[in-house]
């Protein structure tokens, strides 16, 4: 592999505490090193260039059963003119163009965060299927009956932590989600909704419990990224009040609550829908173990896809175009696909957008909060670049507030909020945080062994939202794969895994469980490191878990 | 160690044929030779007891008949895809692996890509292509679903172990299946004769299933308008109306010999949407068997359609009628026709106006001898692969159960278009 030298650049590598310093940076077999005295065979003039490690995005729908149902559901969409891509739409990409925006965006590893256990080998395939980045999965838990009925029958937590790690072992994920806690198995039973402190009708368990129970478990596991927790009450006027109570539920364990944005809603006002940001994210700012992920919504076209079929049956009315589709699948989990069209001429949507924002500019610190539209829920990852400007750009945004077709200046603090996200804050919060926060010590970071995953902007160019679309370069595992907005190289990122250490004893019980119930044998649940490389197609790298103890 | 000549016994092997690839098999190998150890419906046996066959062992690859080494028939086919100015890649049965790479030499060549069920699986996602669809899936059904209504005119052929294995159990996680009720509507005949248990949770209904949108009028209606007679009309709206989770369902590749297909399917979806308005209900559209769920789902991912597309250059277009391959055969607009047959006992309708490659099992049948015929393994069998099941969401792997002769249908897709 050839050795790279980029020369004269400004520098942001937050996890060394570099903040727009002038340095080289020296590559030899895909990672960073320290100043080669070798021949260099490129060197690349890195003056007026900003590099940043390649970005992160830790909450993405990229991969698996609802992402490929809205592929084929909205077919009407496919009509992309962009020559450099296939037709597919940019809410619902195929595989190969999902892999090409992101790599022309500089982002070099991406975490489908819903895979079902069940459907795991789709979710790996369809991620295998992606050119350029690194990839990896959390298995989606809290729903299924045989957690339920082994947390109702009162069973001990080193039991659920055995059958925790035996999930993450068997699907080959990085980390663990809950949606809707206990709330899609209970709307199997005909439940339409499931607050934080009621009992679910057939096990009669809290979704507070569930979540103190699994939070409990991935940190005495040591796996690095906790708990990923989708609330309950997605979307509903005052559902503030449960997110709060959530992160209650986690007991000050590590949680990470994911699209807040959807999760921070009051009810005042003559609409009975408000902001309430301000007391989701003081939450967010003295908790020392919380982190969130926003899931900004920007206006256009998308589709909403979740694991959480109880509220996605819940909003199929709002389904633009009128179509939508709701599965149970396989006693684990279910699914919800419904389109969805966000205007500046819907309160709702606007307030949403304002909602977001407020969430990112009042949250202190930029490794406790990251930059998601929840991938294409909120919008596309394609409009990352004009998210960043309207967290930089105080001017912008609130040119772009005054602009809306409701008027929504009431109702929101936005335009009171001075502050401008710096290039270092933002560095933070798509490099170092999220990488911290998943365990990928040789990623996010320029450190001698670090991964040579790097993205280079152009610092000439102006407009902020410009600079960050088209990097001038993408170096990904040492090799440059983008060079002035082309595709160079076409390289395959590896998918990242943990495997935390289990008594084997629990795969008995599961192997009972099966046998009984279930449509599949256990061994044909559990993909092998064998299955990922031979037939999915995908290398795994394990991250080190250490376990833990509450004492 | 065991020697080379020992037999192997292989547990939990996925059944690469029908699309409920039940994977409870146990098979013994023993030179080559495939022994179904389970009880299982005959049906299901031979499927892979007939790759033992000595005819279907050793069989070459054939220039128009004429059998030939393997080289010739690579050098062969690079000489036909070299002249053609217009290929298409028919799948006939596949998997995920070979759907990949089907797709990845149709990109080289520009070629069209397409599978032998289409039509119907094209009407199958056309249902929440339009409106909503509430879905469910096997274990769902086997664990929740107290009544459970199958319109059937010859299912439990198609899919011989559906009943035993996945309706009729006798355990269930939510709910007494004791208490199950299964209505099996269409066909009565056939369905008892296919369906190989007796038991009484089961009630034969005999019904003309072209008129399924009259009963689930009738249902909705709460007044009987169908030919079902009043006494288990009553019987089946009683259920309904009590039970807890209701699970439909049905094989669009049966209902598409009614003309009133489209409109059948539509209306049980809406049907059931509009149970759950108070209710739980869910559809179970069960997939045909030749792959091509692995394919349909392998083609959504990697292009966003399902079938049917066209490369030019570096892109690709979708067209469900201009890219149909039958039409493009019958027209005489395509000169090369890359049939891939992995799988399927099937027949092969070659048509003579173009030239024909046969990428196939050695037990691949054809109207009229190919230009070329290379055989290939079988996934799940000589090979390992990756399938999914009829539910869509259920995807399993393919073992390697023998040392074959025979190399997989992707690694001669890639000799033969490189």
């Amino acid at each position: 592999m050839p050795t790279l030298c980029l020369k004269n650049g400004n520098v942001f590598d937050p996890i060394n505490k570099v903040f727009n310093k002038k340095k080289d940076i020296y590559i030899k077999d895909g990672k960073i090193t320290e100043k080669l005295s070798e021949k260099i065979a490129e060197t690349i003039d890195c003056r007026n260039k900003i590099i940043m490690p390649g970005a992160i995005d830790l909450h993405t729908h990229i991969g698996g059963g609802k992402v490929n149902i809205a592929r084929l559901m909205l077919q009407e969409f496919h009509n992309n003119s962009d020559n450099d891509y296939d037709l597919t739409a940019d809410f619902v990409p195929s595989t190969l163009k999902t892999g090409l925006q992101y790599i022309k965006m500089g982002y070099t590893s991406c975490f489908e965060p819903a895979v079902l256990p069940i459907n795991a080998r789709q979710s790996h395939a369809e991620m295998a299927d992606t050119p350029f980045i690194d990839k990896g999965g959390y298995a989606l838990l809290g729903n299924d009956d045989f957690l339920l009925d082994l947390i109702s029958r009162g069973a001990n937590q080193s039991e659920i932590n055995d059958y925790v790690a035996f999930i993450l072992k068997a699907t080959q994920c990085i980390g663990i989600k809950v949606v809707n806690p206990g709330g899609i198995n209970a709307f199997k039973f005909n439940q339409r909704a499931l607050n934080v402190d009621e009992n679910s009708v057939r096990y009669k368990i809290t979704p507070r419990k569930i979540v103190r129970i699994l939070a409990r478990a991935v940190y005495e596991l040591g796996v690095p990224h906790p708990l990923h927790v989708h609330c309950s009450n997605l979307g509903v006027p005052g559902n503030f009040k449960s997110t709060i109570e959530t992160i209650k539920a986690a007991e000050g364990l590590p949680v990470h609550i994911t699209h807040i944005q959807f999760h921070s809603y009051g009810n005042n006002g003559d609409r009975n829908f408000s902001s309430a940001s301000a007391e989701i994210t003081d939450y967010v700012n003295k908790i020392p173990n919380l982190t969130c992920d926003v899931g900004q919504v920007l206006f256009g076209q998308t589709a909403t896809m979740s694991g959480d079929s109880m509220k996605q049956h819940a909003n199929h009315s709002h389904a633009h175009p009128d179509k939508w589709l709701c599965m149970d699948i396989e006693c684990e989990a279910g699914c919800g696909v419904v389109p969805f069209k966000y205007t500046d001429q819907s309160f709702v949507n606007a307030l949403q957008w304002a909602i977001g924002l407020e969430t990112f500019l009042l949250t202190e610190d930029p490794d406790k909060i990251f930059l998601t539209t929840d991938h294409p829920n909120g919008a596309p990852f394609t409009s990352y670049p004009h998210l960043i400007k309207l967290l930089m750009d105080k001017t912008f945004r609130d040119d772009l507030l005054d602009q809306m077709s409701v008027d929504i200046s009431k109702h929101t603090i936005l335009k009171d909020i001075k502050r401008e996200y710096t290039m270092s804050e933002i560095a933070t919060m798509t490099r170092s945080a999220p990488a911290r926060i998943l365990g990928l010590k040789n990623k996010g970071s320029l450190s001698k062994g670090a991964d040579a995953d790097i993205t280079v902007y152009d610092s000439n160019i102006i407009d902020i939202e410009d600079m960050f679309a088209s990097p001038t370069h993408v170096i990904k595992d040492g090799h440059v794969v983008v060079k002035n907005g082309e595709i160079k190289k076409y390289t395959w990122g590896k998918t990242q895994v943990v495997k935390p250490e289990y008594d084997a004893s629990i795969e008995k019980k599961l192997k009972k469980y099966f046998d009984k119930y279930h449509t599949i044998e256990l061994p044909n649940y559990t993909i092998s490191n064998d299955e990922m490389s031979e037939v999915i197609g995908s290398h795994v790298n394990e991250i080190k878990c250490a376990r833990k103890r509450i004492s | 160690m065991p020697k080379i000549s020992d037999s192997l016994n292989h547990k939990n092997v996925v059944c690469p044929f029908c699309s409920l690839h039940c994977d409870d098999l146990e098979i013994t190998v023993d030179d080559s030779k495939l022994s179904v150890r389970n009880n299982i419906p005959k049906s299901c046996v031979s499927k892979f007891e007939q790759l033992n066959l000595a005819k279907f062992r050793e069989i070459s690859s054939s220039i128009k008949g004429n059998p030939c080494d393997q080289k010739k028939a690579f050098q062969h086919s690079r000489q036909l895809i070299k002249e053609s100015k217009e290929t298409v890649f028919f799948n006939s049965s596949v998997d995920v692996n070979i759907t990949r790479e089907s797709l990845s030499a149709a990109s080289e060549l520009n070629g069209i890509v397409d599978h032998v069920n289409s039509s119907v699986f094209l009407k199958n996602i056309s249902i929440y292509q339009r409106r909503g669809y509430m879905a469910t899936s096997l274990t769902e059904i086997k664990n929740k679903s107290d009544v459970i209504i199958v319109f059937s005119n010859n299912l439990f052929k198609t899919y011989p172990r559906l009943m035993t294995k996945f309706l009729a159990t006798k355990d269930s996680f939510s709910i007494n299946p004791k208490n199950k009720k299964i209505y099996v509507i269409g066909n009565k005949k056939n369905n008892k004769r296919d369906c190989d248990i007796k038991d009484k949770r089961i009630t034969y209904i005999d019904f003309d299933n072209k008129n399924i949108s009259d009963l689930l009028d009738s249902f909705t209606d709460k007044k009987n308008i169908s030919s079902v007679s009043n006494k288990f009309f009553d019987e089946l709206l009683t259920s309904i109306e009590c039970s807890k989770y209701l699970s439909i369902l049905w094989a669009t590749s049966e209902l598409n010999n009614y003309k009133e297909c489209n409109e059948i399917i539509y209306n049980i979806s809406a049907y059931v949407v509009a149970l759950n308005k108070t209710m739980r209900a869910a559809c179970l559209s069960l997939a045909g068997n030749d792959g091509d769920v692995s394919f349909s789902q392998t083609m959504g991912w990697m292009t966003g359609f399902p079938s049917r597309i066209k490369f030019t250059g570096k892109f690709f277009e979708y067209d469900k009628d201009a890219y149909k391959a039958t039409q493009l055969i019958n027209s005489g607009n395509s000169d090369l026709v890359i049939y891939i047959n992995s799988l399927s006992e099937k027949k092969l309708n070659l048509n003579k106006k173009n030239k024909n490659i046969v990428i196939g099992s050695p037990s691949t049948k054809y109207n009229i001898e190919p230009d070329v015929f290379i055989p290939c393994g079988t996934p799940g069998v000589d090979y390992k692969g990756h399938v999914f099941r009829t539910d869509n969401v259920v995807s399993l792997p393919l073992s390697s159960l023998r040392l074959s002769p025979y190399k997989s249908a992707q690694q001669i897709l890639r000799e033969i278009i490189k």
